[in-house]
């Protein structure tokens, strides 16, 4: 990526910048990635970066091409660390510059393939070598053991974090930042990150043998990788009635997320749409909860259950009845053991189940009717469910987290209704 | 799962120390995985073992007994619309100058009068809104229906609203703090005031006074002649703070035998022109019915004594008719006496010789707007007036208001009746109120944002009773 920086100077100053703190609007579509910086002048310079060439604009005053900002631009795009919001349509300003000059297919030329070829030997060549290196480091924390590693400062998993951002392998250093915070909450931290240890072993074993590795597998390493997904990779299309079963939302500082759950009427698939968009910044209109849409979805490369996107323009709505596809709790997690067999790095399962009783308490439960008991997520608003319910059983649509049901929606009458 | 927890053990103490094997692991598979080094070995098994441990999680096996579940609610529920205006205002989806509580009791009160319930998953929202605002308290229990009543039995915050089997208020009122005695009584009251008040009678004797003083401050609600003998014994309590109840809740029963031997010493006192003489020192008799030396703010003690006396007596002891002669003393006491004894006819009648807020705020809607039509002035007291005007008002006379404080110029009386007007107005002045908005001068921005908060309040109110029709 900075082989493409004029000089050292501007390589430098473009690492400095490649931070979301002066950036707003930040946003990528499959061939454009565009952001605004705060720099000395009032308002903020608008960067573009067309990725089929690629070619760089910026407003501020620098002679240079690209400047530091296309540069940090690019490397931010390319950590893949979720500041880069992944959309459907660019903003105006970078859609009028890459709609520039007079004859449009001229410009969009299709992309040199070598140079393309060249391009990915060496972000794999990059990661190969951030994956040695977190090897080497998994060898050291379990020969010094667990417990040692418990007693470190939070500093040591953010060093090894930022390590593997380095490497352009951000999806691993989420779960590694993630799992260091873990080890110091959890009551459970130690059988928690053996599990996550074996994880994570797993996926620097699954990436030097990548090339044996089927489509679907392949997909999944993608993802637990954090190699950044693009639409042309899209695979299979599937049409289907696919009624939208849960929706939930995440929020950070920077980062806003929606995840809407399909379940295909006919062909029984159960798949996930997400939508991303800067904090601050508006999420896509979600779904309606309970609608059916009749229509084609592509599916990324992967394990069920797989990540889609809606494709095509006309999609017939419907409303859908209730959740006819919900099980007892065992069939849906026997259906959960064959899915992580599937994919061992599987983080959120859904889980569709029926008569469902909300029983209040220090954890709140949910339990079906042969007794077996779900723990809720803490944080789960149990008077939503309590209500909703009435205290008779009902079917509950949830995403099912290290042991921990987060319910989504829950089934009044034939109607879902979120909680 | 044996195999697990050694490898955990292993892995706590780390492979420096404690050199980990393969074959060491018993887990099926675990012969093909190929490790060069004890690390790698430890890394592998728990790859593996870490798999099966997740993908074989079962669930424990709950063995306790559900609760019973809510009793069906028979009432249909109320349309989209209306439920999604309700949970815009419970959830402050709507900003509104005046604050969403006055419509959100619109929204209730339409629902039950008109038998509609929100939607269950409203209902949590609803109980926070009645533990936040415990006015309005009564009305939020009518409308969550046995879903409300049920739910609030599961958080001890929504306890104010669980409904109280009559079996269980006898050992609640026996075993409870004062303060969930209180409230007890208070509720009882609403619905069964006997009862409540066989509940006071019964530990009366080993009360302390002040909880016999509150108790009977209880019997506010749902007062009437039978809880009279109560109130005649209490006048003789060894503490003075009970007697003071006693008295206070006596004035408010024109029907008792106090009223009675007050009219006699009140009739005593008047001469045949309509005036009063003042009364002199209390006998002792006068004494234990309430007239106490109590002083009137800047009154002498003869005055505040006749203003005592004619607030206790009966109004029926008196001609109407004298209200527009009589002085500023005798018409405070009739005034006070209207105000306890609620009299439509009194209150209508001295409101209209002389308005006060607190007259306009006892009368009838529409009383309360014929007064406020024949005021000439649109002044500061008229804006006093009007905020405190009961509502809805009448269709006519809010239009009618609506033109009056535009063609008088009265932004002043707009502002101070801003949030009355948007709690009472009639959907139909919304023309009055949005040709006024489309003129405002130009110098008069905060006019126009008062009027497009009481619009936009109108248009909410009457979006609610369409929702309800």
């Amino acid at each position: 990526m900075l082989a493409l920086a004029p000089d050292a100077g501007s390589a430098r100053a473009a690492r400095g910048l490649a931070g979301p703190r002066t950036w707003s609007d930040l946003g990528s579509t499959a061939t454009l990635v565009w952001g605004k910086c705060q720099g000395s002048a009032r308002a903020p310079y608008q960067v573009t970066v067309d990725l089929t060439e690629p070619a760089f604009r910026c407003t501020c005053p620098s002679r240079k091409v690209p400047c530091k900002h296309g540069l940090a631009l690019l490397l931010m795009w390319a950590a893949n660390d979720g500041s880069v919001a992944d959309l459907d349509q660019a903003e105006p300003f970078a859609a009028a510059w890459a709609g520039r000059g007079a004859t449009p297919t001229a410009t969009r030329a299709a992309p040199d393939p070598e140079a393309q070829a060249r391009r990915l030997a060496e972000r794999e060549a990059l990661m190969s070598a951030g994956i040695d290196d977190f090897e080497l480091w998994l060898h050291d924390l379990v020969r010094q053991g667990l417990a040692t590693a418990r007693r470190q400062p939070p500093g040591f998993w953010d060093t090894a974090a930022a390590r593997l951002v380095d490497a352009q392998l951000p999806g691993l250093a989420d779960r590694v930042r993630a799992a260091g915070s873990e080890v110091l909450a959890r009551p459970d931290w130690a059988p928690h990150l053996l599990g996550e240890l074996g994880r994570w072993y797993l996926a620097v074993r699954a990436w030097r043998r990548r090339a044996e590795l089927d489509e679907a597998a392949l997909g999944d390493l993608r993802t637990v990788l954090g190699w950044p997904r693009r639409r042309d990779e899209i695979g299979d299309r599937v049409a289907d009635r696919w009624q939208v079963v849960g929706l939930s939302r995440d929020e950070d500082e920077r980062l806003l997320s929606q995840r809407t759950w399909l379940h295909g009427e006919r062909t029984g698939e159960t798949v996930v749409l997400l939508d991303f968009a800067a904090a601050g910044q508006a999420l896509k209109v979600a779904h309606v909860l309970g609608s059916v849409v009749d229509g084609e979805i592509a599916r990324y490369p992967g394990g069920q259950p797989r990540r889609a996107l809606l494709t095509g323009d006309e999609h017939k709505v419907t409303q859908g009845a209730g959740l006819p596809h919900a099980t007892d709790v065992r069939t849906a997690l026997g259906q959960a053991a064959r899915w992580l067999a599937g994919n061992p790095w599987l983080r959120r399962i859904p889980l569709a189940l029926d008569a469902m009783t909300v029983v209040p308490g220090d954890p709140p439960l949910l339990v079906d009717r042969d007794g077996a008991a779900l723990t809720l997520a803490p944080g789960t608003d149990i008077w939503q469910l309590l209500a909703a319910s009435g205290g008779h059983p009902a079917a509950v649509f949830g995403e099912w987290i290290d042991e921990r049901l987060h319910p989504l929606s829950v089934v009044v009458g034939d109607r879902l209704v979120a909680v | 799962m044996n195999a697990w927890e050694d490898l955990l053990g292993a892995a706590l103490v780390g492979t420096g120390r404690r050199p980990f094997r393969l074959g060491d692991l018993a887990v099926e598979g675990a012969d093909q995985l190929e490790a060069d080094t004890p690390e790698a070995a430890l890394l592998a098994a728990a790859a593996l073992a870490a798999g099966y441990r997740r993908a074989g999680w079962t669930p424990p096996t709950w063995r306790g007994t559900p609760p019973a579940p809510a009793d069906p609610d028979d009432r249909p529920e109320c349309t989209a619309a209306a439920a999604q205006i309700l949970e815009l205002l419970l959830t402050r989806g709507i900003r509104l100058e005046v604050g969403t509580e006055p419509l959100t009791v619109d929204w209730l009160t339409a629902a039950r009068d008109t038998g509609r319930r929100p939607p269950h998953r409203l209902l949590p929202e609803l109980l926070r809104f009645g533990t936040l605002d415990s006015a309005s308290r009564p009305l939020v229990k009518e409308v969550i229906g046995p879903r409300g009543t049920w739910l609030a039995q599961h958080n001890p915050a929504w306890h104010w609203a669980k409904a109280l089997r009559p079996e269980e208020v006898a050992e609640r009122f026996t075993t409870g703090t004062r303060a969930e005695r209180l409230a007890l009584l208070a509720d009882l009251r609403a619905t069964d005031p006997a009862r409540a008040r066989a509940l006071v009678e019964q530990t009366w004797s080993q009360e302390q006074a002040a909880t016999r003083a509150a108790f009977l401050d209880t019997l506010h609600t749902g007062l009437c002649g039978d809880d009279e003998p109560l109130l005649e014994q209490a006048l003789d309590d060894r503490a003075a703070t009970v007697r003071a109840a006693a008295a206070a809740l006596l004035d408010r029963l024109p029907g008792s035998a106090r009223a009675r031997r007050m009219a006699a010493r009140a009739r005593a006192l008047s001469r045949p022109d309509g005036t009063f003489e003042l009364p002199g020192e209390p006998d002792a008799a006068a004494r234990r019915d309430g007239l106490t030396d109590h002083r009137e703010p800047g009154l002498g003690r003869g005055a505040s004594r006749l203003i005592r006396l004619l607030a206790a007596t009966p109004l029926c002891t008196w001609d109407i008719g004298l209200v527009g002669t009589a002085d500023r003393d005798v018409l405070l006491g009739w005034t006070k006496a209207a105000l306890r004894q609620r009299n439509p006819d009194w209150l209508a009648a001295l409101a209209r010789h002389q308005p006060t807020p607190e007259l306009v705020a006892a009368l009838t809607p529409e009383a309360a707007a014929e007064v406020l039509s024949r005021q000439r002035k649109l002044d500061a007291r008229f804006g006093a007036l009007l905020a405190a005007a009961p509502g809805p008002w009448p269709p006519g006379f809010s239009a009618g208001i609506v033109e009056r404080l535009r063609a008088g110029k009265a932004d002043a009386v707009l502002r101070l009746a801003a949030r009355a007007l948007a709690e009472h107005l009639h959907p139909a002045a919304l023309p009055a109120l949005e040709a006024w908005l489309l003129a405002p001068a130009k110098d008069q921005k905060a006019t126009a944002r008062t009027l497009r908060g009481i619009a936009h309040a109108l248009t909410i109110r009457s979006t609610i009773l369409q929702e309800f029709e």
